[in-house]
């Protein structure tokens, strides 16, 4: 339901406004990406928690025990989906760096076949010696790169976690405190502005409802197709590879490239004398893609935030460069919020008739406030 | 420990609420989670609080003082209402975003209940039994004004 009064879109004006608050918003969150993440994490898990927590308050429950009850069952299931992970695994003896060391060799092979055969079919890459240049570049890279850099990746990796753990905390004071900080915020407004306000604050939050909770259905609806794909041509633990790219892919551009790649290398580690499970493995991935792109974005995504595609596209690329993955990731929901502040903000500030009762209210304040002072 | 099976304890605040004639079937715990939904605003004698063409937005309680309510007539304008505490305007803000039909001022200074038509509409979904108790209230509101009407009685205009 959109609330906000119909009449007029913004202008060229507000627009540019609603951009360069964007970009100034992604650059600030580039430098406080530790704060940032963990927000993002909260209010995800405050929109998937909301509800259940609604409920148990309207049967009775204390406001602090339903949030309490809510997230110890979240927990609960939480953790039985990571046991259950865990015990489904088929082959447990290997570790997972092991895993993760035999499905890259495994991807690296389907490469190497790849190029090779694609030498033999076409002389010219043979006589640049393609096959043989990759080589060199990925056994550098793998050699040198990976174990020069490794320590750094999992350190910076673990240097995330304190941060992460914020997100349970930050969910809490959402569920706990949500209600009161939009009262005190409308509160802060003045009188002549307070219904138009109610209207922002309400957009605002249905817009970031909207947008979470479609991605979460979209994150849903990819899982569940590409599972399937991959179960039908016989690559192993389809759901969780379908649920690891399904959450890659809240990145655009380069989550799908990186969840294709993972595909690959476990298609071909599954099958390293049959390179066609590899391609049937990329051919399902694309087709999921444009499922994905064409049909459940339109249908979960799309329509929550109500932007034309063409801002969409250049707000993404304007996102990456910004604020590198961070801002392909974010740029979309901020650009959702900044839009409904900015929009609501000019019809506000534009209108006289408000401006007008507010200088009276203040007036009238003024002049009750200074009633005795004069004999 | 829960408070599950407690009925909550009526504040002055709930008991002023529930002397309403739009929560006056609401239970002690129904009215708590609708007062948590209301908002508090505080007007000065002659401040407006909306204006006659403006879109509406939210029902207004009156919680203390007084407000009037008029409209362009001719050249000048009318009263057609004067409310105390207890009174509610601006109904029919609840039910559609139609313009407001005649404009109210605060009398005296004044204290408000405002309830927001979002907050409405998400209420009917998540917690029908309210949502039907004060829609039924507000069904039989705007069914006196009618009658009011019909048989020539001087009523508070529909806003």
């Amino acid at each position: 339901m959109n609330l906000l009064p119909t009449q007029q879109r913004g202008g060229p004006v507000v627009w540019s406004g609603i951009i360069a608050a964007t970009c100034l918003l992604l650059f600030l969150l580039q430098h406080t990406l530790f704060l940032a993440v963990p927000f993002l994490l909260g209010i995800v898990l405050y929109y998937i928690l909301q509800p259940p927590m609604q409920r148990l308050t309207r049967m009775g429950f204390s406001q602090n025990a339903a949030i309490m009850l809510v997230g110890s069952v979240f927990v609960l299931l939480v953790a039985l989906a990571i046991l259950a992970a865990i015990f489904w695994n088929s082959t447990p003896t290997t570790s997972w760096q092991d895993k993760l060391g035999i499905y890259l060799a495994g991807g690296l092979e389907f490469v190497r076949g790849t190029l090779v055969s694609l030498e033999e079919q076409f002389p010219l890459l043979r006589q640049v010696q393609l096959a043989d240049t990759v080589n060199q570049r990925m056994s550098e890279f793998t050699g040198a790169y990976i174990q020069s850099h490794l320590t750094d990746i999992l350190v910076s990796m673990a240097a995330w976690l304190p941060s992460l753990l914020l997100a349970p905390f930050l969910t809490f004071f959402f569920l706990r405190d949500g209600l009161r900080f939009k009262k005190f915020l409308a509160r802060a407004v003045p009188n002549a502005f307070f219904e138009r306000t109610l209207c922002l604050l309400h957009e605002v939050d249905q817009t970031a409802h909207r947008y979470f909770r479609g991605l979460i259905r979209l994150t849903i609806l990819d899982t569940a197709v590409l599972a399937f794909g991959l179960w039908a041509i016989g690559v192993s633990s389809p759901l969780m590879l379908g649920l690891i790219a399904a959450v890659l892919a809240w990145v655009p551009y380069v989550g799908s490239i990186v969840g294709c790649m993972l595909v690959v290398m476990v298609a071909s580690t599954d099958a390293p004398a049959d390179p066609s499970v590899a391609y049937l493995a990329i051919g399902v991935f694309i087709c999921v893609r444009l499922l994905d792109d064409f049909v459940f974005m339109p249908l979960t995504l799309g329509r929550s935030l109500h932007i034309h595609p063409l801002i969409t596209v250049l707000m993404i690329f304007i996102g990456g460069s910004v604020a590198g993955v961070a801002g392909l990731m974010l740029v979309l929901p901020l650009l959702g919020v900044v839009m409904v502040i900015g929009e609501t903000l000019g019809r506000l500030i534009t209108d006289p008739r408000l401006r007008a009762r507010h200088r009276n209210a203040m007036q009238l304040r003024a002049r009750q406030a200074s009633q005795d002072l004069s004999t | 420990m829960f408070g599950l099976f407690k009925s909550p304890a009526l504040s002055p605040r709930l008991l002023r609420l529930k002397e309403s004639a739009l929560f006056a079937s609401l239970t002690p715990l129904e009215l708590k989670i609708v007062d948590g939904l209301m908002h508090e605003r505080r007007y000065q004698a002659d401040e407006i609080i909306f204006d006659e063409g403006e879109e509406g937005q939210a029902l207004y309680l009156v919680m203390s003082g007084r407000v009037i309510i008029s409209r362009v007539h001719g050249a000048g304008r009318e009263v057609v209402a004067e409310l105390s505490a207890g009174s509610f305007f601006g109904d029919l803000a609840l039910l559609d975003n139609s313009p407001r039909n005649a404009q109210t001022r605060a009398l005296d200074n004044c204290e408000l209940a405002v309830f927001f038509r979002a907050d409405f509409m998400g209420l009917m979904e998540t917690d029908p039994v309210i949502g039907y108790k004060i829609s039924l209230a507000l069904a039989r509101h705007i069914a006196r004004r009618l009658r009011d009407w019909m048989t020539g009685k001087p009523q508070i205009e529909a806003l």
